[in-house]
């Protein structure tokens, strides 16, 4: 018999600061390493299975075909945003006048060791592609993909999720997710979905110990603080005090100045897991003529360009300001929440110096 | 709201005529395989194939919805690709989409309609559905202008406009000829005096961003009040669903939450006349 085991405290956090997601206690179960592969092998069956792989300081999402020493479920999140496993990069859209509707792909997905601040970055997608008029191919990729989460168990220079209320651990918007200890991890299930694949290969799973659990609170505490000190060492402000620093610096010369560097290549919106921006381009295709949603990039001149010439963002600097206002002002208030995670993969992504955290800082403080 | 269907996927729609307006204004009629319900106001995305897309109002009458009349301006590449379409191609249209004027909110009220160059197709359609509601309204006025006789659209109709014991229409073009009796300035020039109640009238806009900006502050100017006042907001519009975020105007998006906004609502908003 498997008995439940409940993390009395919930994350080391919550006496600071309450979570983004709320505290929900779930039952927690134990996955050795070896348990591990044997599941991957079992979710092949009906996912194609995508894990982190580590390659040189980074990682990035491969499909899984064997156990590797490379596969890192831990660590920190990968290099690619998660949202190209449900926005695809160019995803085809219709078939014009094919009134029907395009043919389901083979496998689902799962995509293992997807960190807290990706899944952040599914409030405001699912925000975009499910309210009002439906996206159907988002929508159908949300409810087939399976989410196989993971902690944190470091945080890298450009983490700085905590300033954003997103604890480096998942607490929501996942199917299963995967506390690494030692020998194994321990595994919660947030969902119908998630409950039904652990129901399914239920051998695999042991009970949770004591030791684990505290292993895990310890674990989680110490990737806190590594991000608390990133957070005081780059000066981040935190959410709080956003409110009114786009409003108040819409004028600034701060938009200028920091776009000076600007290359305007658009690596700070594709990286972006919350950016959703996409243009629908038509392409021949044989005889047929075909429609791709396929990324766009508000950082581009001719993005909000009218036909006849017009823009109402001429300038590569209005061009910036609009993106913090999207992201600080707009979502926050059709949306109630930032349209940033914390993640800091503009940061690292940005070949012209551009730091989020810097830009932040500067608003608040009006410098 | 999609109804299980592809919101991307255009309705298959046959080119039954080319009507040449001006030199650079062509009307389209079209018959789409399924017909499309639009209120004034609203709009479509326009396909042809191969080429892309691009949003206009239709400018015909909205209680007929098997065929629609859309009124184009050769401005760029989609555009460019409209004039060379002919009798029998086919095309593809997206839509209802957007919202329309609220007109049922203008009853009992006095209403001026001021159009700029192309702005008059779209109020075309508005026009219509004034005319076949003639009864509900207290007044109806419309103001219009253009750059020159020349480009006037519409003019047979505006002519059986002007007979209309119901409206009192007056037009201006910013450059005269030989061709024209009537006034010459812009239009904002024949705007006051207008001889309505101001303050508790409606004004609707249509036209190119700087028309509608002077437009604005004149009738701001003459006592309308901001949420009477209806802009017809011009942005690039991709997905036209409100997802794909080109045609944000500060909290709205043009194409869900418009194209049709009263001024109240973007009157806060900085790049609102670009």
């Amino acid at each position: 018999m498997v008995v439940a085991v409940f993390d009395p405290e919930d994350g080391a956090r919550q006496d600071k600061r309450e979570g983004l997601f709320g505290g929900v206690r779930r039952a927690m179960q134990f996955l050795s390493n070896e348990n591990l592969f044997v599941w991957l092998a079992g979710l092949k069956r009906d996912y194609e299975v995508y894990v982190p792989l580590k390659k040189g300081p980074f990682r990035f999402y491969e499909r899984y075909t064997a156990p590797s020493p490379d596969i890192v479920i831990g660590e920190v999140r990968a290099t690619e945003p998660l949202k190209g496993f449900f926005t695809p990069v160019k995803e085809k859209v219709a078939e014009l006048f094919n009134p029907e509707p395009l043919r389901k792909k083979q496998k689902p997905m799962a995509i293992v060791g997807v960190k807290a601040c990706d899944l952040k970055g599914f409030l405001v997608q699912d925000q975009v592609f499910c309210k009002g008029c439906q996206d159907p191919f988002y929508n159908r990729a949300r409810e087939d993909n399976l989410i196989i989460s993971a902690d944190c168990t470091q945080a890298i220079d450009s983490c700085f999720c905590l300033a954003l209320d997103v604890n480096p651990y998942p607490e929501s918007h996942f199917d299963i997710n995967l506390s690494e200890v030692t020998g194994g991890f321990i595994v919660e299930v947030g969902s119908p979905k998630g409950q039904q694949v652990f129901d399914s290969h239920k051998t695999l799973f042991q009970e949770v110990d004591t030791m684990h659990v505290n292993e895990r609170k310890e674990g989680r505490k110490q990737v806190v603080a590594e991000v608390e000190r990133n957070i005081a060492k780059h000066g981040v402000p935190h959410q709080n005090e956003y409110q009114g620093m786009i409003e108040r610096n819409y004028e600034s010369k701060i938009w200028e100045d920091e776009a000076k560097t600007c290359t305007e290549c658009g690596a700070c919106t594709t990286i972006c897991p919350t950016c959703h921006c996409f243009a629908l381009v038509d392409q021949k295709e044989g005889a047929e003529f075909v429609r791709y949603r396929q990324w766009d990039s508000c950082m581009l001149k001719d993005y909000a360009r009218v036909a006849g010439g017009g823009n109402p963002r001429p300038q590569l600097w209005m061009r910036l300001r609009n993106r913090f206002e999207k992201k600080f002002d707009f979502f926050p208030q059709v949306a109630g929440l930032n349209a940033c995670t914390g993640c800091g993969r503009c940061i690292t992504a940005c070949p012209a110096n551009i730091d989020i955290r810097r830009v932040l800082k500067r608003l608040v403080h009006n410098e | 709201m999609n109804n299980g269907h592809n919101p991307y996927s255009p309705i298959k729609t046959e080119v039954i005529d080319m009507i040449v307006e001006t030199p650079m204004i062509k009307t389209l009629k079209l018959k789409p395989q399924e017909p499309i319900a639009f209120a004034a106001g609203q709009f479509v995305e326009l396909t042809i194939p191969g080429v892309g897309e691009a949003p206009f109002t239709p400018s015909s009458r909205p209680s007929v919805n098997d065929m629609l009349y859309l009124t184009i301006m050769k401005v760029g590449a989609v555009t460019e690709a409209v004039h060379r379409l002919e009798k029998g191609d086919t095309v593809g249209l997206r839509g209802p989409l957007g919202k329309g004027y609220p007109i049922d909110l203008f009853k009992d009220k006095e209403i001026l309609v001021v159009g700029g160059g192309c702005g008059f197709a779209p109020l075309r359609s508005l026009m219509y559905t004034l005319f076949e509601r003639s009864g509900e309204f207290k007044k109806l006025l419309f103001r219009g202008g253009c750059k020159s006789a020349k480009e006037l659209l519409y003019k047979h109709e505006l002519e059986q406009w002007g007979e209309k014991p119901d409206l009192d229409i007056r037009l201006t073009v910013d450059v005269g000829d030989a061709s024209w009796k009537g006034h010459v300035g812009v239009v904002t020039d024949i705007l006051d005096p207008i001889g309505m109640d101001c303050q508790n009238g409606i004004a609707i806009v249509c036209g190119p961003a700087m028309m509608m900006k002077f437009a604005t502050a004149k009738l701001s100017e003459m006592g309308f009040q901001d949420p009477n006042i209806y802009l017809s907001m011009e942005r690039n519009m991709s997905c036209a669903i409100g997802k794909c975020g080109h045609c944000r105007i500060g909290l709205y998006y043009a194409c869900h939450d418009g194209p049709v906004l009263s001024y109240d609502k973007i009157k806060g908003f900085r790049d609102v006349w670009a």
